[in-house]
């Protein structure tokens, strides 16, 4: 039995698709936030603020993430992934999906286009969500990470229903409660329930190996597994039938201590690495953590303005919605592809001449300055962009907007170089 | 992985295996395989061409296992032409981060 997983060239294929779609997606996006930022809407239930978050959440972080998924499942669940054909489904009917729902959002049109965005985008995700339940069920590994990747399935699934009902919604009022508490709802199951729950578990395998951690307290990610669920249904409860109270709070600070186990988790892993030396991908992972703590941090002060009824709240959940889009998980994304996609190209490109004469390593595949362009530039971005937010000057937010769409340029610049890299060598 | 004896004469040629599989490197920690402790045991006798090979991996379903292997395969073949390279993956014992040596933590910059 060869226990080694290879990717086939269609599985190699789909997993460079991925990758570069999500790219363009970010540069989409980063366009947009441009032309949207002379006049910038106040408030987050706005046509082009749900493009925009609908283009970031679905097409530039969930896309890469399936991506990511189809490479990093046989290797966190130590078994061949359920199969190489229905990913390429999955894929199919989510990319028209997402153009009809951005599309719909951007002109808010809650008609046919909206609808079938809504339908199309709900069945990928459920036949995502059947692959990775079908792959964990051949899997014979009991572990932290597993848990953290199903649960975060259920969550998607459940985000993609609700919010293909409230698409409807639009049309036929069918909804018993008012479109704003439902808003609040998916947003926290996409938000805590999909993306948080799967980038602790998968973050906790990447991480400690790429720092090479003699530490990996596990029991941590189990604490931290249960207090965040928790707290995330019973916000989901209680938000249903009561909306943001002070009992909020509680709940707030249950998913802050369920984070706090993670962050202690994170910490020990550093503490414990061999490899000393923090790469660009890393620094950027390290930045991601930092933008996921002040966006949570921001969730009591928000949660007090609502229940006072200031304005304040509608201003600060669009700025904490930035912090988690824009902030961590762009940042981790941004790190990451170049710490997985050289590695994909390298074997397919080198795996053959290993050993027999000297070729580049994988961090040799990706143009080193443009790296460097696109942190620079997406640091720019975070300073600008988010003080001229809060502050509401243009003129910062436009700087902003323009550094994001450099940095977008230059991580989709060397995203291509690193898929177009040609094997030089010759023996 | 076994001890060099000036009297065993395969000894010889095992080291100029190890010095051989120093420069096959892992492709995320470019550290050699040799001082990330992957390689067991080697077995070659000077008269003859067969060269065994025993070695693991930092983990199971590594996504590099694959490229690893035929590194090391690729490697001894370039170096000692001619030669019946036979790599066998083994899991027992499990590699630990107490396998890499001294000089391999160097390289990662302790």
């Amino acid at each position: 039995m060869n226990p080694l997983p290879k990717n086939t060239p269609g599985m190699y294929r789909l997993i460079v698709a991925h990758y570069l779609i999500s790219g363009i997606c970010f540069a989409m996006l980063a366009v947009l936030l441009l032309t949207l930022c002379g006049n910038f809407p106040s408030h987050y239930f706005a046509p082009g603020t749900l493009a925009i978050t609908h283009l970031a959440a679905l097409g530039w972080g969930t896309l890469i993430i399936f991506g990511a998924c189809y490479q990093l499942l046989p290797v966190l669940l130590e078994c061949d992934l359920y199969s190489t054909k229905l990913p390429w489904i999955v894929l199919a009917l989510f990319l028209p999906g997402l153009f009809c729902l951005v599309y719909s959002f951007w002109i808010f049109d809650p008609g046919l286009h909206m609808q079938a965005g809504g339908v199309l985008l709900t069945s990928s995700i459920i036949l995502f969500c059947v692959i990775v339940f079908k792959t964990a069920a051949k899997s014979k590994v009991a572990s932290a990470h597993k848990d953290f990747i199903l649960t975060s399935c259920v969550w998607l699934a459940a985000t993609a229903t609700l919010g293909t009902l409230m698409v409807f919604n639009f049309q036929y009022a069918f909804l018993p409660k008012v479109h704003l508490h439902f808003l609040r709802l998916h947003a926290h199951m996409g938000i805590a329930g999909w993306f948080l729950m799967l980038i602790i578990g998968v973050s906790a395998k990447l991480i400690p190996m790429f720092l090479v951690s003699r530490n990996q307290p596990s029991n941590l990610l189990s604490w931290s597994f249960y207090l965040i669920n928790i707290s995330l249904l019973l916000f989901m409860a209680d938000g249903y039938i009561n909306g943001l109270n002070l009992k909020t709070h509680l709940m707030v600070l249950m998913m802050l201590c369920g984070l706090a186990f993670y962050f202690v988790y994170v910490h020990k892993c550093f503490r414990s690495r061999l490899k000393k030396k923090l790469d660009i991908p890393i620094l950027k992972t390290v930045l991601s953590i930092v933008f996921l703590s002040l966006s949570v941090l921001l969730l009591p002060v928000i949660i007090q303005f609502a229940v006072k009824q200031s304005a304040w709240s509608v201003k600060l959940s669009s700025l904490y919605g930035m912090l988690i889009f824009m902030g961590w998980i762009t940042a981790l994304i941004m790190g990451q592809t170049f710490k997985t996609l050289p590695f994909i190209i390298w074997v397919k490109k080198y795996e053959h001449l290993s050993g027999k004469a000297r070729i580049p390593m994988p961090a040799d595949l990706y143009h080193a300055k443009l790296l460097k362009l696109q942190y620079f530039a997406y640091i720019a971005f975070c300073l600008s962009f988010f003080a001229g937010f809060l502050l509401s000057n243009n003129l910062l937010m436009i700087a902003g907007a323009v550094s994001i769409v450099i940095a977008a340029f230059a991580y989709l610049g060397n995203v291509i170089i690193i898929l177009t890299h040609k094997t030089t060598v010759k023996l | 992985m076994k001890e060099f004896s000036i009297t065993n004469k395969s000894s010889f040629k095992e080291l100029q295996i190890i010095e051989s599989l120093r420069t096959v490197l892992d492709p995320e920690l470019q550290i050699n395989v040799i001082d990330m402790g992957l390689i067991y045991h080697i077995d070659a006798e000077p008269d003859s061409d067969a060269v065994k090979i025993q070695m693991t991996l930092s983990s199971l379903h590594c996504p590099m296992g694959e490229a690893i292997l035929k590194s090391v395969q690729n490697r001894i073949e370039t170096d000692f032409p001619g030669s019946q390279v036979d790599v066998q993956l083994v899991w027992d014992p499990q590699w630990t981060y107490e396998n890499i040596t001294e000089e391999g933590l160097k390289q990662l910059g302790r």
